[in-house]
This record gives structure tokens, C-alpha cells and sequence, in this order.
């Protein structure tokens, strides 16, 4: 398992370093301002993934989610009014 | 003479022999279909059957329907169509039930007429039969909440077939055309307009759209386990096929898709079981699609780029979504479980299962060598061409939501994330292992040799996606999310709940409104029933005898003004009296000769007279 972790490492900075590579030498095409920096993608990924999670649940908890006979329990009301 | 003949018809008419055959023959019958529908492509294209822009046309009501309009685009999807049901019916072969495979094929079957319907009277007709022969492939589940859900499905299926018969007929009126070609659809109030409006609302029900969308994510989890893998692909895609025909580059889709793509994801965040996170990604990927169909204004290469996205990524999606349902779905064949709460481990049980779902997860995430990879990226590209910077962030930011579910939260709680596997279980039947196969093939070799899907797309592709930048902007991409993912992952365990989605509307605020039919409005119609019937009875008692009447009414006001000015004895007496009076009412009624009866009966008679010559002259 642990060494897994260093490949992991290993693949995110060889990914960084691929995007200077990148920068550097071929120099892409640029539509954005922030496809300038060569690592934005690596830091879009990161912050991106995590707002999404949190965002998401925090959504989820204070609004979206309950409990699982939430339906059920309201058809249950219904034929009980009738 | 026939000159091409419907691929459509293959699939419907073959569904009436399934009833008939048994066994093996049954089998290679069913596999047998989509092959020969897929030679009658292979034909077609190369030109024996038709030319580009031949019709088959048929002569109805006055109107020539054009059954067989076929192009560039009809082709491509077609193709893919008759593909993903090969795929599928193999998943599917080993079910016992000939009605099932029927539906599957009816469903199959119409679509592909939608695909070639040059008019809007047959792009009609196919619509509402894909509506109700996919319904079955929900009910066969025969499950109450199947059940339930399935009637929701057709009842917002039916909703959307009234729109657009209603947009078709008012279509006719306004143009007096009835042929399948792109729309005229603004900002403007007028009749064409309503009608152009009517038919893209029905286009965007069945492309699930929010908040139109909750039929999707409601039913198809519900469905049977290898029906569900035929609804994936077929309503949502035919729906981005007709949106391509009747409305490219129409802004408002660029905006609506782009919401689309981030709104699955985040509700997918939430979602416990695996089947309804997976649809919560076809509506996702959906997104990209119809953003791609947005960005297609005609003639301008940014435009040609965005149909072209939105084609080849129908095409991928179609392969991918199948094959992570199949995956999803060979877990629920043989755990009987379907929430990530109830499942983990079983990995040790079921590593193919596992290896092939992941092909899809790669696919769909958009890692380089798989087709989500040559696919998404055209759609992206064509948001960077046109500068839409916020587009752009909110399509990259959906991709990392994907990998997110379908790659990792989805297999990580149903492979993995316990030590014990939860309970028993085995790999799925062979036809099932082999249909996945198949279609992870198809997903990789797509990945790998772009060329067979960009030299069938309908506009050419000046578009590599296996440059050095794309390759590594990718791998940054996935590389961090998965970083995240794992500093995260205790986040992401399921939870046992179900969320609320905009089906809330119609089974909550639904059951609001026949309350409120129930309750308030019944009370309200009851009391002006009883009042009306009182006052009808009122008229009734007074024209018994209006003379006495009148005394009767007379003495009751005066009644009430001796109350105010004289004793309380006397009005007792008074009211005494009145009383009498109404209990002997009617009393004597006036009786007249018969003369004078004769004589008021001319009296009337004339007076009409007099009305009648008045009027005329």
C-alpha cells in the first residue's frame, strides 16, 4: 500500500512538471488568461474536487436530503386522510 | 420496387417473431436483428440504397411523410444505435420473458425511426411509441415502486408528446409545412414562435434538462437490471438528435447545458444508490451534448466544432453509460443490493465486473486513451473557440465531478471500502461478462483510433486530441481530483437517504393540489350549491300562490318592526298569528273559469307576436 502512495507522488509532480515542459517548450495555444500558469489544471482539479464535495453535502444536509421512506411516508399521510 | 428499406422496421416487425421462437434459436434470432440492421447501414452508406438526401416517402392524409431522410448526421446516430442494442441484447439475452426483449426492441426500433423521420408527423408517431414501449422495460421490473415510478415517467413522457403534437400542429398552421428542418426560435412574442417553443420544450423533457429531468433520475434506477442499460442510451440521445435537426445555435442551450453538466454532479454527490448516481451522470454528460448543439451555429467553424462535440460525444456516451449500468447493474444480479450503505468488498467476488465497469469509469472521466477522452474535449474546445470563459470552467469543472463519482466514489463503496465483503456474491452470467467486454472494447479502441468516429461525424474535424498539452492538462486534472478524493474519502461514504429533487413537485406539491380540490374547493362548491338550491326552493315556495306570499313576507317586516316598538306580548301574538299564516300556506289557490284561462293564454300568445314582428322588422 505504501509504496503505492510514492507512485501516486511521484505521478502528481511528474504531472506538474510535464505542464512547464509544456509551457516552456511548445508553447499551446492560449484562449484563457489562466491557462497561462502551467499547473492551473492540477489546481483547478484539486480546489474543484474539494468544493464540490463540500459544497454539495453542505446543500445536501442543510436542504436536499432525508430520510429514505420520505415519499412513502407522505402517501402513508394521504390514504390515511381519505 | 423497394429501394432501401427502414432499419427501424428490422427491429419492429422482428420483435412480433421473438413470441414464436424458443431456445437457442430464440437467442441467435435476437442477436441476428441488430446485425442485419447494421448490414442495411453498411449498405446504405455506401450508397446502394440511397444517395445523400434520398427519401422513402408515403402518402398520408395529403402530406408525403418521409420515413427514410437520411444524411450525414441520421447516419452517425444510427449507426451507434444499432451498435449499443447489439451490446445491450446480449447483456439482456439470458431473460427468460419475451415481453421484454419485444419492448427492448420496439423502443430500439422507434428510435431509429426518429433518427430517419424527415417529417413531423412520423418524427411524432416514433416519438410517442419510444415513450410507451420503453415504460415496459420499467414495469418488468414488477415492483411496486417500479410501478409507481413508471407512471410518473409516462405521465411527464405524455406531457412532453402533447407539447409537441400541440408545436407540430400549430407549426402547420403558421408555415403550412410539415417537413423536419431547423427551426426559427427567438425572444418574440408570436404564433411561430409559440410553436417553435412548444417543440423545443418537448425536445428538452426527453433530453432531461433541468428542471425537467427528475423523470430520469426517478425511473430508470427502478427499472429492470438489463432494461435499464436500453434506457440509458436511447431517449436522452435521440433527443439531442432532433435538437441538433430543429435548433442549433440557439444560445440559451449553451447556457442550459453547461447548468446541466454541473447540476448532475452535484446532486450525484449525494446519491446512495449506484444505478441513480450513474443517471445522475447521464444527465451530466447530457449537458456537454446539448451545449455542444448551443455553440452549433451554422457555417462558422467554432460552430461546426460544437455539432461535431456534441455527435462524437453522443456516440462515446452511449458506449460508456452502457457499460457502467451493465457494470452496476451485474452487482444488483446477483447481490440483490443496490446502495452503496449495503454494499463494499466485493472485489475478492467480482474483479472482472470490477476491470470492465472501470473501462467505463475511465471513458467517462475523459482519461487519454478511452473515448471520453476524444470526445468531451471537441465540446470543450468549441467553448474555448467561442470565448466563453464561464462555460469553459463550469465543463472542466463537471469533468472532475464525474471522475469523481463514477470513478471513484461508486467503485471504491461498491468494490472496496470494507475489509468483509458484505455478503455473498459471484461474477455475473457469461453473456453478461461478454457484453461488457465487447463494449469496453468498443470504448477503447474509439479511445485509441479516434479517426473511425471523427470520419464519421457530420462536419470534418480539425480537432487532435492526443496532443502533448491536452494529454498532460488532463492528467492534472484527474491526477488532483484523485488527491482530493482521497484526503476526502470518509466524506464520501453513502448515507442512507434519498434526496429532493424537482419530482418533489409532482409527488408533493402534487398531492397539494388534489387536497386542495378535495378540501377548500369542495367546501367552497358545496356552499354555493347549497345556496343556489335554497334560493331555487324559495322561488318554488313563493310562486305557489305569490299573493299570500307577498302578505307573508309583509308581516315578517313588520313583525320584526313591532319587536323595536311594542310589547313582547303582543309581538308573540303577532308572531302567533304569522305562523298560522305560513302553515296554512298555499291555502285556497284562485281558481279561474276557463274563459278567462283561454283569454291569458291569448294575452301571452300575442305579446309573443308582437316580440317576433318587432325583431323582424
Amino acid at each position: 500500500m505504501k509504496h503505492l502512495f510514492w507512485i501516486l507522488y511521484g505521478c502528481l509532480f511528474l504531472s506538474m512538471v510535464a505542464g512547464f515542459f509544456v509551457h516552456l517548450f511548445l508553447h499551446p495555444h492560449i484562449h484563457f488568461f489562466w491557462e497561462a500558469l502551467p499547473i492551473f489544471s492540477a489546481i483547478y482539479g484539486f480546489i474543484g474536487c474539494i468544493v464540490i464535495i463540500i459544497g454539495s453535502k453542505a446543500l445536501g444536509y442543510h436542504w436536499l436530503q432525508r430520510e429514505e421512506d420520505y415519499y412513502e411516508k407522505h402517501e402513508r399521510i394521504r390514504s390515511e386522510d381519505k | 420496387m423497394i429501394e432501401w428499406f427502414h432499419p427501424g422496421l428490422i427491429y419492429i416487425f422482428g420483435a412480433l417473431l421473438i413470441p414464436v421462437l424458443r431456445g437457442r434459436l430464440k437467442k441467435a434470432y435476437l442477436l441476428l436483428l441488430p446485425i442485419m440492421a447494421f448490414i442495411n447501414l453498411l449498405l446504405m452508406s455506401s450508397g446502394v440504397f440511397s444517395s445523400e438526401g434520398k427519401k422513402w416517402s408515403l402518402s398520408f392524409l395529403g402530406y408525403d411523410l418521409f420515413l427514410g431522410q437520411i444524411d450525414t448526421l441520421s447516419i452517425v446516430f444510427a449507426y451507434i444505435f444499432v451498435i449499443a442494442s447489439f451490446c445491450m441484447m446480449l447483456y439482456a439475452i439470458h431473460i427468460k420473458e419475451d415481453g421484454q426483449h419485444v419492448a427492448a426492441y420496439l423502443y430500439v426500433g422507434s428510435t431509429l425511426g426518429v433518427v430517419f423521420a424527415g417529417d413531423l408527423f412520423t418524427l411524432f408517431f416514433f416519438w410517442e411509441v419510444m415513450a410507451w414501449s420503453s415504460l415496459f422495460l420499467i414495469w418488468y421490473r414488477r415492483k411496486k415502486v417500479a410501478y409507481q415510478a413508471g407512471f410518473r415517467y409516462i405521465l411527464v413522457h405524455f406531457f412532453g408528446g402533447a407539447c409537441l403534437l400541440g408545436g407540430i400542429l400549430l407549426h402547420l398552421q403558421t408555415t403550412g409545412s410539415i417537413a423536419f428542418e431547423t427551426f426559427h426560435w427567438g425572444w418574440e412574442l408570436s404564433r411561430n414562435n409559440l410553436a417553435s417553443t412548444l417543440i423545443l420544450l418537448a425536445f428538452l423533457i426527453n433530453a432531461a434538462v433541468p428542471p425537467l429531468h427528475a423523470w430520469l433520475t426517478d425511473a430508470y434506477p427502478e427499472a429492470t437490471v438489463t432494461g435499464a442499460v436500453f434506457l440509458t442510451a436511447f431517449t436522452t440521445k435521440s433527443a439531442i438528435y432532433v435538437l441538433i435537426r430543429g435548433f442549433p445555435g440557439v444560445e440559451l442551450l449553451i447556457w442550459l447545458g453547461a447548468i446541466m453538466a454541473v447540476y448532475g454532479v452535484v446532486f450525484a454527490v449525494l446519491e446512495n444508490d449506484i444505478r441513480r448516481l450513474l443517471a445522475y451522470h447521464i444527465i451530466s454528460q447530457v449537458g456537454y451534448m446539448i451545449s455542444g448543439v448551443g455553440m452549433g451555429v451554422m457555417g462558422t467553424a467554432a460552430g461546426e466544432m460544437g455539432i461535431n462535440g456534441a455527435v462524437a460525444h453522443a456516440f462515446c456516451h452511449i458506449l460508456y453509460k452502457a457499460l457502467l449500468f451493465m457494470g452496476a447493474g451485474a452487482v444488483i444480479e446477483v447481490t440483490g443490493r443496490s446502495k452503496l450503505t449495503e454494499l463494499g468488498g466485493l472485489y475478492k467476488y467480482m474483479p472482472i465486473t470490477f476491470h470492465l465497469y472501470m473501462v467505463g469509469a475511465y471513458s467517462i472521466s475523459g482519461f487519454p486513451l478511452f473515448n471520453g477522452f476524444v470526445s468531451k474535449t471537441i465540446v470543450v474546445q468549441a467553448s474555448a473557440m467561442w470565448h466563453l470563459p464561464m462555460i469553459w470552467l463550469m465543463l472542466e469543472g463537471a469533468s472532475i465531478g464525474t471522475f469523481l463519482h463514477t470513478g471513484l466514489k461508486l467503485p471504491w463503496g461498491t468494490w472496496f471500502a470494507r475489509e468483509k465483503p458484505v455478503c455473498q456474491a459471484k461474477e455475473p452470467p457469461k453473456n453478461m461478462l461478454a457484453a461488457m467486454g465487447i463494449t469496453a472494447f468498443l470504448c477503447t479502441l474509439l479511445g485509441v483510433y479516434p479517426k473511425i468516429l471523427y470520419n464519421l461525424l457530420p462536419y470534418p474535424v480539425h480537432y487532435e486530441p492526443y496532443t502533448f498539452s491536452h494529454v498532460v492538462t488532463m492528467c492534472q486534472l484527474l491526477l488532483f481530483t484523485f488527491a482530493a478524493f482521497w484526503l476526502l474519502r470518509r466524506m464520501l461514504h453513502g448515507e442512507p437517504t434519498i434526496t429532493l429533487d424537482t419530482d418533489w413537485f409532482y409527488r408533493i406539491a402534487g398531492n397539494g393540489v388534489t387536497w386542495f380540490c378535495e378540501k377548500p374547493l369542495m367546501t367552497f362548491a358545496n356552499f354555493i350549491d347549497r345556496n343556489v338550491m335554497s334560493m331555487a326552493g324559495f322561488f318554488v315556495w313563493f310562486s305557489r300562490n305569490p299573493v299570500v306570499a307577498l302578505n307573508i313576507k309583509k308581516e315578517e317586516v313588520k313583525l320584526i318592526g313591532k319587536k323595536l316598538f311594542t310589547s313582547p306580548e303582543r309581538v308573540e301574538e303577532y308572531g302567533r298569528g304569522l305562523e298560522e299564516e305560513r302553515r296554512r300556506y298555499p291555502g285556497e289557490l284562485p281558481r279561474l273559469t276557463s274563459g278567462a284561462s283561454v283569454f291569458l293564454i291569448l294575452l301571452s300568445l300575442s305579446l309573443y307576436l308582437i316580440l317576433y314582428l318587432l325583431m323582424v322588422f
